[in-house]
């Protein structure tokens, strides 16, 4: 069942990835288009969602070993990090603070519930952190998994109008907007613009983990007091 | 065979996630075992203690393919049809605006810090 799961997850991941390189609309993004069919085919073919969700959690398991492979772009990049270390920090470290506070807010303007609102805090990173910062803060982790991705989907839709409106000419700048605003998706995303815009997204991907880990201990918590006082 | 350098590779990334999993067993912070491997991986490469070449090709796969190994989560949310039932819209709307509002600031700073620098250096 394992390897079968497995083949059908990869072509149709394949295909959904043909589909969006061809059409490039934002309904056959990789990541909205392949689970909808495969949502289709387990409803089809009476599998319960649970026993395909066991036989494909080795997919799951490779976020672990994908995010340690980010240690390459660095070490590869190191004089360029090194040079915008300062550039980097500042933009990063505004860019969790917006993305926490602005979630935070809106998640009341909503009138979301507790639960939500520690599960949505840390969507903007990439997900294994996001889930560690989730646990830490009281959320549950497949509800910040669906969130995560949910970010990463319409940030790579909104990602490239937001820098054509804003007019952003530097490679620096459109990465690290990309990174930080959908994490692995954005990066993914910034490829289609080039190598150093891809390499500044990883490096705001990472930055961004750090400092929203950081921000779970320190901020996040007073955050949540508040909302209950309210 | 690339496929084959390429598997080789991967399990031998896993190596510095297990050793990432050590640490966290040890150190008692909320920062996961995959953080501490990609720390680890950076200073193996940066002491030279291994080549860039004995892991390359695997990273390259691992994060050209990201994606993939998110869809089962995707899938997962079929767990959840009461919520998108419930918020969906306004979650989207959510994530929607503060993503914008992330993006634009994020490349706002890093934009003006840019070039203000490259007009100092002139």
């Amino acid at each position: 069942m394992m390897i079968l799961v497995t083949v059908i997850t990869y072509l149709i991941y394949q295909f959904a990835k043909k589909a969006y390189a061809k059409w490039s609309m934002p309904f056959f993004h990789p990541l909205l288009l392949a689970p909808i069919l495969l949502i289709a085919l387990i409803l089809l073919v009476h599998v319960s969602a649970n026993q395909y969700l066991a036989d494909s959690k080795w997919l799951t398991h490779m976020l672990g070993p994908a995010t340690v492979a980010f240690a390459v772009p660095i070490y590869k990049n190191l004089s360029i990090v090194k040079k915008y270390l300062g550039t980097i920090i500042i933009s990063i470290t505004s860019g969790t603070l917006v993305a926490i506070f602005s979630t935070f807010g809106l998640s009341k303007l909503f009138h979301l519930k507790y639960d939500f609102i520690t599960s949505i805090l840390p969507r903007s990173i990439t997900t294994p952190i996001a889930v560690e910062v989730s646990k830490e803060i009281g959320g549950l982790p497949t509800l910040t998994t669906v969130f995560v991705i949910l970010t990463g989907v319409i940030g790579g839709v909104v990602g490239p109008i937001v820098i054509k409106s804003l007019s952003i000419q530097t490679p620096i700048a459109k990465g690290l907007a990309l990174g930080m605003g959908a994490h692995g998706a954005g990066t993914n995303k910034a490829l289609e613009f080039g190598e150093q815009e891809a390499t500044f997204s990883s490096l705001a991907m990472i930055f961004a983990a750090w400092i929203t880990l950081l921000w779970g201990a320190l901020l996040i918590p007073p955050l949540m007091n508040i909302h209950l006082l309210f | 065979m690339k496929v084959w350098v390429i598997i080789i590779q991967v399990l031998f990334i896993h190596v510095f996630l297990f050793l990432g999993a050590a640490i966290k067993a040890v150190i008692p912070l909320p920062i996961p075992a995959s953080m501490f491997g990609l720390c680890l991986l950076f200073l193996a490469l940066y002491l030279k203690i291994i080549k860039l070449e004995w892991v390359e090709k695997g990273a390259v796969w691992l994060m050209a393919e990201l994606l993939l190994f998110f869809i089962p989560s995707a899938v997962g949310i079929i767990n959840y049809d009461e919520i998108i039932s419930l918020q969906g819209a306004e979650i989207i709307v959510l994530i929607g605006i503060s993503t914008v509002v992330v993006m634009g600031i994020t490349a706002l700073i890093a934009e003006k810090i840019t070039v203000r620098k490259r007009s100092e250096q002139h």
